[in-house]
């Protein structure tokens, strides 16, 4: 393979040509697209139509008026929330699964990820009517006798969107814990069961630690994808649930304020980069080569 | 993992069913209301019927949404393959560049929908393109290239360098070695990168309801729908897109999971 020596220069125009096309692509089609919409975020709108002139006037209203400042909050708060859920189900369906031996383990692991490819408006559809004041919740709660009537409680509110957006993406938490669980070598529960330890302890301080990265991980995941949906607070939301991304959409429908939108993604992408950075720094494992 | 005593494997046994009843409950609900009629939210067992799948056959409004799906994935599935292969094919083995360039591809798919489709909405915008399904398809396209092209490098990467230079020195062409030698053995990761790309391309929403025109995609119409309430023919589409589904899972799992480790559990 003697190559840049006896190229041709036609064979070298044609390698140039590849590598532009290789680097044209993703450029002009994530690059320039987020660059101009970064860009966008420092215009303005007036009466309708957009001024092409420098100002920071959307980052300074987001900072000062009364309204985003609290539901960008509140949305952050219910996101972790969302997560903590999620992993406090996934966690314990996860090291289940790596109990079971062999072509078992993998079944139900598929099993438990099939719903994620499940239609995500169906899915929305039908969790709000299981929400909803006849829904199968309240009539089982009624049944139970947890509840004396059906209750309103799950519909249109924030816990409507909490329980949707966790029963959506709980199989994102149980991959990423899966596979940090299995990486586990065998031989250091072994050793510790040898030393005398017993099943809570090495749980608590071999299985426990070594998961954590793939914990943090889970946490990321759910976060970042909790917090840029906006359909699911929109179908479940109704008018008391008001979160980020809602008011996000609505800027470029029917607010029609695209700069501001932009200024308000800005602050959402921070968002999103500061999670899968920290999920990124906790969700290295270190040991696992022990 | 013996080490735990029974009772804890049967708590840990009951959160896991936990789980998967409260994954498949928003499944069940249409795929019952497929085949028994529901009034006053009980259903009706006594009486199972096809009728909601005959009705579906002739709701034109859902199923003109299920072609635009269709050829909106097979589009995507094409552009992805070949550009995300290609790119693969371009960075593998190739330092200067290469880990910038992949950030930007999975810009996308890191960055939450929202973001992506906004950018695009407005990079259209500007460059005077018309939301259509053409927008649609650049929309997907960027989405789920990052998952082709990682499926592809991945399959590079474990791939013998000694094939490749056996090729070469039999005395094959940097053609004949690429037709021969270097396509036969990705073939079914593009294969599998193929099958997610077009799962992730068929059920898409956020990025498709800001990018596209006036004609829409299944997700699209299914969610416009939904303020209304849907009529009981959904339910019947819902279940046949489950099966497909399901079926699709199959073959990414046989396309993707590596020979070794599926003869292994067989």
């Amino acid at each position: 393979m003697s190559k840049a020596g006896s190229m041709q220069p036609r064979e070298r125009r044609l390698s140039l040509l590849v590598t532009v096309l290789a680097f044209a692509l993703p450029v002009i089609f994530v690059l320039v697209p987020l660059v101009i919409f970064l860009v966008y975020s420092f215009f303005s709108v007036d009466q309708g139509t957009i001024v092409y002139a420098p100002t920071l006037g959307n980052y300074v209203r987001f900072f000062t008026d009364p309204i985003f400042l609290p539901v960008f909050w509140n949305t952050v708060v219910l996101c972790v929330s969302v997560a903590v859920i999620c992993i406090l189900l996934a966690y314990p369906a996860a090291y289940f699964l790596t109990t079971l031996r062999g072509r078992w383990r993998y079944a139900l692991l598929m099993l438990l990820l099939v719903p994620l490819l499940m239609s995500y408006v169906i899915k929305i559809y039908a969790i709000r009517s299981i929400l909803g004041l006849n829904g199968f919740l309240n009539k089982a709660l009624v049944a139970i006798g947890i509840l004396q009537q059906p209750s309103t409680l799950f519909v249109f509110n924030m816990n409507a969107i909490l329980l949707t957006l966790s029963l959506l993406l709980i199989p994102f938490a149980i991959l990423p814990i899966f596979l940090s669980l299995e990486r586990i070598p065998q031989t250091l529960l072994r050793a510790s069961d040898d030393l005398g330890a017993s099943g809570l302890q090495t749980f608590l301080r071999i299985t426990l630690p070594l998961s954590l990265p793939g914990v943090a991980s889970a946490a990321s995941f759910v976060f970042v994808l909790a917090i840029g949906d906006f359909l699911t607070p929109q179908m479940v939301g109704g008018i008391s649930g008001f979160t980020f991304g809602r008011i996000l959409y609505s800027q470029f429908g029917t607010a029609y304020n695209w700069p501001f939108g932009a200024a308000l993604s800005v602050a959402l992408a921070i968002v999103v980069i500061c999670a899968i950075l920290i999920g990124e720094r906790f969700g290295r494992s270190r040991g696992t080569s022990v | 993992m013996n080490a735990l005593p029974r009772p804890s494997t049967i708590f840990l046994a009951a959160i896991t069913t936990l789980v998967a009843v409260l994954l498949y409950s928003p499944l069940f609900v249409p795929i019952v209301s497929s085949f028994f009629t529901i009034s006053h939210g009980d259903v009706d067992w006594s009486s199972p019927t096809l009728s909601t799948y005959r009705a579906l056959a002739e709701n034109h409004d859902i199923l003109a949404a299920l072609r635009t799906t269709l050829i909106v994935g097979l589009c995507t599935v094409v552009l992805s393959v070949v550009s995300g292969t290609l790119l693969a094919l371009y960075y593998h083995g190739r330092r200067s560049g290469r880990s910038i360039l992949q950030f930007i591809i999975f810009l996308p798919f890191l960055m939450p929908p929202i973001i992506s489709g906004l950018a695009l909405l407005i990079f259209f915008r500007e460059i005077g393109l018309e939301r259509s399904l053409l927008t649609v398809v650049i929309g997907h396209t960027v989405f789920v290239l990052a998952i082709v092209y990682r499926t592809v490098l991945m399959r590079l990467q474990s791939m013998s360098r000694t094939l490749v230079e056996a090729s070469y020195d039999l005395g094959a062409t940097g053609w004949q070695t690429f037709w021969r030698i270097i396509l036969p053995n990705l073939s079914s990761a593009m294969v599998g990168g193929a099958i997610l790309a077009f799962a992730l391309s068929f059920d898409e929403t956020m990025i498709t309801i800001l990018v596209t025109g006036t004609q829409s995609t299944l997700p699209v119409r299914l969610w416009a729908m939904m303020r209304l309430g849907f009529s009981p023919d959904i339910n019947a589409l819902v279940a046949l897109i489950l099966m497909f589904t399901v079926l699709l899972c199959v073959l990414a799992a046989r396309f993707l999971i590596p020979r070794q480790m599926a003869t292994e559990r067989s």
